[in-house]
């Protein structure tokens, strides 16, 4: 097959030397046969045709098609260049189009498709572990445990000990590595402090991967064990910001939450770990988490003793040949066993988690599950707009094949196949597509990096990855040339379904009856399009409505002018009183910045999507079923007072509270939960239920306040605390400052302060508490700003295509026109007449529109706010805006038609 | 020209192989004539059938060709059968031969 391409390759390249052979070979034969024969008339009749000969021998080579293609090709650039204005407008309509198209694309295969860069992906599977209920031998789960069918639980995290047995099955795993999630670290390099993302990895990690070191070497079985010397790993992105990529950097001691660990590598160029959404710097060897532990001694209890304690998580490399499923029997036994053996009774044996395997080769899967409901609905709104911009191109083509239909009539009738025709129009409609691909990538990038922009959302270093990678290139160019096809397919066969005769006789500007074809197709064209521009804008105004309604939610505080520092002491090296003194002081000197009116602390900000709820026992009351969680906010005493959230009965928190902090101040919903319309004021309860917990008084209600998010339907029992409550907890504060002024105008002092305060103490991260809020309806706000974006370009597409069609109609209609003029119609009335057809046409796609957007808008539900899919308002207002834009886009030609010189039209006919 | 009986449909190749491997390198005039003796001018190859199918059985790679002087002192490009082209002539003369058998016995009156 090669062999017989390469020859047909070889005779292309020297083809006139082979057809000067064949020639001279015929010759030569011409003459053997006159010398046998009588002459050479009888020969050469005899002999035949011997150009035809060549011709068809040559075909024989089989290159004519790509010789037609060449020819098509210069014939369809030609037709590019006469028509430049068309060019131009399909090129763009299509670069939108595709250029959308690519951009979300480049999205779906960042985080749904592609591989982690890493050696044979495919070969990599994450162990997790499910059960259908609460099993007694999971007492803490340190990491991501999930809802599991509903009601069981899933998660990821397993033991230390765990991880060793199931190490031990070598028959199925190459290697089985192990590591933690992302953490946040204060590394102290050169004197200056930062907060940098770092994650613990075993020391058969990097080997398992197959990762590379850049520079150095990686963590290796001898760095991840007890008592080694404390080794870290840099990413090479951090080892190019941080240290310039100095290799003399390997070897230097850095201190990470105050402890000196030594720089021994870094890893390969774009490696990121497993998890694609996260973002680390460095890695640790897993061995290292006691000594940079508040108590080293109990963390390695916990972390390497504790069978019930499940925390460290674990991709294995199958062997060659071995199967996922193979692999999963396998360590489904051996975890089986474990999990037996680690049941305190025959009872606690009864539920057991199962272990399950899934591919890892994309990596984790936290990106996927957030993200791939929202990509569909995306992905398919931007193929809407392509379809959009197809049918308009399809329209376009429709009234240009309607011009060349002499042409096409005349050289049909000379011979050439219709297929030929049809191919050489293809060809034209598959390189305007090409062209509209090419300049998509460029809308692309643009796209890609707005939209990574609208989901981060005031977020640094996040990244979705999202590029314009090869299988991305693959996918425009894909996209671009079935468009081209799809655009192309349906004009190019109404225009070589001619009816000779008339076609031949035709002039150039008269119309005839297959013209009522054309027209047919071009309208039924314009309503589809105008049908599905109508989807889009339903969309957009539903996205739209759901942003409006999130943001005029009174969430029970004042979110403007509130600054939120997040400070870690506890990585500084400060513990317990020393870090609530420190604290303490930090609120002290933060009150002295100019342009702060009050400032307080909390453990996390509200409506952040930070939960933390805990059991509440009252003394003399028996916990019912039904019993809610209580949220607690562990909080400075001026919290209340500076979120501006009221005091409904009782006293706010006091300073002095500090000291004492036995007290509470909780919400009615608490109230009402536990004290059933009782005045709780004076009573007390105990907080998660431990042997030695304090009794908490009860000193005040504050006015609820949304807690975790701005959706949350129900109010919650909060429970607002001093933060020096539970000194042996305390570890990171969010400072909040209400400021006179804009917040950002402070943030410099807040920096200059920290410093003063301690050098060695990093900010961890500094926003507003409205763009904290922000960001926990990215998804929203990333919807109602791509989808307005969407319903425009569709507007816009849907409208240059009535505009064409409509002024194409107008044209062929001149010479009726000017005989309805020349007999005394009225100039508003042939403006009415061709806006009735626009009405028509609109009221068609909107009929049409409305049916879909009821079905269609069920499916963006889980995506909305505060609003129906059906909801009247959006439906009725896309419906408005779509009619006034086809009006818009109808009127000029009908301006136009009335304008018509009577006599110059008549004069035409 | 009579009324000389084509040659069968695909037997073409079949012929010429053959006939480059009972006489070995041979330029087309000599195939055809070859043919048309052996056959006692039963089997006429048309030049128009002829060098097409040379040219498809080069890009086949059954046969090659080379530029050599003819007996009569004329340039003239003598086709050699190739190991591949020996291969298909085999292939080929069996098949026919099956094909033939069965047709004969199709045609054979019934006794």
């Amino acid at each position: 097959m090669i062999r017989e391409l390469l020859r047909r390759l070889n005779f292309l390249l020297h083809r006139s030397r082979y057809e000067r052979e064949l020639e001279e070979e015929m010759a030569q034969h011409l003459a053997m046969l006159e010398q046998d024969r009588s002459g050479p008339a009888a020969a050469r009749r005899r002999f035949g045709n011997v150009t035809t000969l060549k011709e068809e021998s040559r075909e024989m080579w089989n290159f004519r098609f790509l010789e037609q293609t060449a020819q098509d090709l210069r014939y369809a650039l030609r037709a590019m260049a006469a028509a430049p204005l068309f060019t131009v407008t399909a090129a763009l309509s299509l670069a939108l189009g595709i250029g959308a198209n690519t951009a979300i694309y480049s999205f779906m295969n960042a985080i749904m498709l592609r591989s982690l860069p890493v050696y044979q992906a495919d070969r990599l599977a994450i162990v997790s572990w499910h059960s259908a209920k609460r099993s007694p031998v999971v007492r803490g789960i340190n990491g991501t445990g999930r809802r599991y069918q509903g009601k069981g639980t899933t998660s990821p995290n397993f033991p230390y000990r765990a991880w060793e047995a199931l190490r031990a099955q070598t028959e199925v795993f190459d290697t089985l590595f192990a590591y933690t999630y992302v953490q946040n670290f204060n590394a102290i390099v050169n004197n200056q402090a930062d907060a940098i993302g770092g994650g613990f990895v075993s020391g058969n990690y990097f080997a398992g991967l197959g990762v590379p070191a850049a520079a150095g070497r990686l963590i290796a079985p001898e760095d991840d064990a007890k008592g080694a010397q404390p080794a870290v790993v840099l990413t090479y992105s951090y080892w190019q910001n941080r240290f310039n990529a100095d290799p003399s950097a390997i070897g230097r001691s850095i201190l990470l939450n105050n402890q000196p660990f030594t720089i021994i590598g870094v890893t390969t160029p774009g490696f990121f770990g497993v998890d694609p959404q996260s973002n680390p710097s460095i890695f640790l060897p897993i061995h290292a988490i006691p000594s940079i532990s508040q108590n080293p001694a109990r963390e390695e209890r916990n972390r390497f003793f504790d069978d019930h304690y499940y925390w460290i998580e674990m991709i294995g490399r199958l062997r060659p040949g071995v199967t996922i499923e193979q692999a999963q029997a396998a360590t489904r036994t051996q975890f089986h066993a474990f999990a037996a053996s680690t049941a305190a009774s025959p009872k606690d044996a009864e539920v057991l988690p199962e272990v399950s395997l899934e591919p890892g080769g994309a990596g984790l899967d936290s990106l996927r599950r957030q993200y791939s409901q929202p990509l569909y609905v995306l992905m398919t709104m931007v193929a809407l707009i392509l379809a959009i911009a197809c049918a308009n191109l399809a329209n376009l083509l429709l009234a240009r094949a309607a011009a060349r239909r002499r042409e096409i009539a005349v050289r049909l009738s000379l011979g050439a196949g219709r297929w030929r025709i049809v191919r050489q129009m293809l060809t034209e409609s598959i390189l305007l597509a090409l062209t509209g691909g090419v300049l998509g990538l460029a809308v692309a990038a643009a796209g890609i990096r707005l939209i990574t922009l609208l989901i981060a959302n005031g977020r640094d270093n996040f990244t979705l990855r999202a590029e314009l990678d090869w299988p991305v290139l693959a996918f425009t160019f894909a996209l671009a040339v079935v468009a081209g096809i799809v655009f192309g397919l349906a004009p190019a066969l109404q225009a070589t379904k001619v009816d000779f005769t008339p076609a031949l006789k035709e002039q150039r500007t008269q119309g005839t009856s297959s013209h009522g074809r054309v027209l047919r197709l071009s309208h039924v064209l314009i309503a589809a399009q105008i049908a599905v521009s109508l989807l889009l804008v339903v969309g957009a105004a539903l996205f739209v409505r759901t942003l409006v309604n999130l943001h005029s939610i009174d969430v029970g505080f004042n979110r403007e002018n509130l600054l939120l520092v997040s400070v870690n002491g506890q990585q500084a090296g400060y513990r317990e009183a020393a870090l609530a003194r420190f604290y303490a002081g930090l609120t002290e000197s933060f009150r002295q910045i100019p342009g702060v009116r009050s400032v307080s602390a909390t453990a996390y900000p509200l409506v952040a999507r930070y939960v933390n709820g805990l059991n509440v026992v009252i003394p003399g009351r028996t916990p019912q079923p039904g019993d809610p969680s209580a949220s607690i906010m562990s909080v400075d005493p001026a919290f209340l007072s500076t979120m501006q959230i009221p005091v409904l009965a009782g006293r706010d928190l006091a300073p002095g509270d500090l000291a004492a902090p036995q007290v509470a101040v909780v919400t009615p919903k608490f109230a009402s939960a536990f004290f059933a319309g009782q005045d709780p004021i004076g009573r007390q309860f105990v907080l998660g239920g431990g042997a030695d917990a304090p009794f908490l008084q009860i000193v005040g209600i504050a006015r609820p306040a949304h807690y975790n998010s701005l959706q949350e339907q129900e109010e919650q029992p909060v429970i607002y605390v001093p933060y020096t409550q539970d000194l042996s907890g305390l570890n990171r504060l969010f400072f909040v400052l209400r400021t006179a002024g804009p917040p950002a105008s402070i943030v410099a002092a807040v920096r200059r302060t920290v410093h003063d305060a301690s050098p060695s103490v990093a900010i961890n991260e500094i926003s507003t508490q409205s763009e904290r809020m922000e960001q926990t309806i990215s998804q929203e706000r990333t919807f109602a700003n791509l989808g307005a974006c969407f319903a425009v370009l569709a507007l816009v597409i849907a409208c240059v295509g009535l505009y064409g069609a409509m002024a194409y109609s107008v044209a062929r209609r001149t010479g009726e026109i000017g005989i309805r003029m020349a007999l005394g119609a009225q100039r508003p009335k042939i403006i009415w007449m061709v806006l009735r057809q626009v009405l028509a046409l609109t009221a068609a796609g909107l009929t049409a529109g409305l049916v879909a957007a009821r079905f269609c808008s069920r499916l963006v539900e889980s995506f909305l706010y505060g609003l129906k899919p059906n909801d009247p308002l959006a439906l009725a207002g896309a419906a408005a805006a779509l009619l006034l834009a086809a009006l818009a886009a109808g009127y000029l030609p009908a301006w136009k038609a009335s304008r018509i010189d009577p006599a110059v039209a008549l004069r035409n006919e | 020209m009579g009324t000389r009986p084509d040659i069968p449909p695909g037997t073409l190749y079949m012929l010429i192989l053959r006939s480059l491997a009972r006489l070995g390198p041979m330029h087309g005039y000599g195939i055809a004539q070859f043919i048309q003796q052996i056959s006692d001018d039963v089997l006429q190859v048309e030049e128009g059938s002829l060098y097409p199918a040379l040219q498809r059985m080069l890009i086949k790679g059954w046969v090659t060709a080379e530029w050599k002087q003819s007996e009569n002192n004329r340039r003239a490009r003598y086709y050699r059968l190739t190991p591949e082209g020996r291969k298909q002539m085999v292939r080929e003369v069996e098949e026919y031969g099956l094909v033939a058998a069965a047709i004969a016995r199709v045609i054979e009156p019934a006794s």
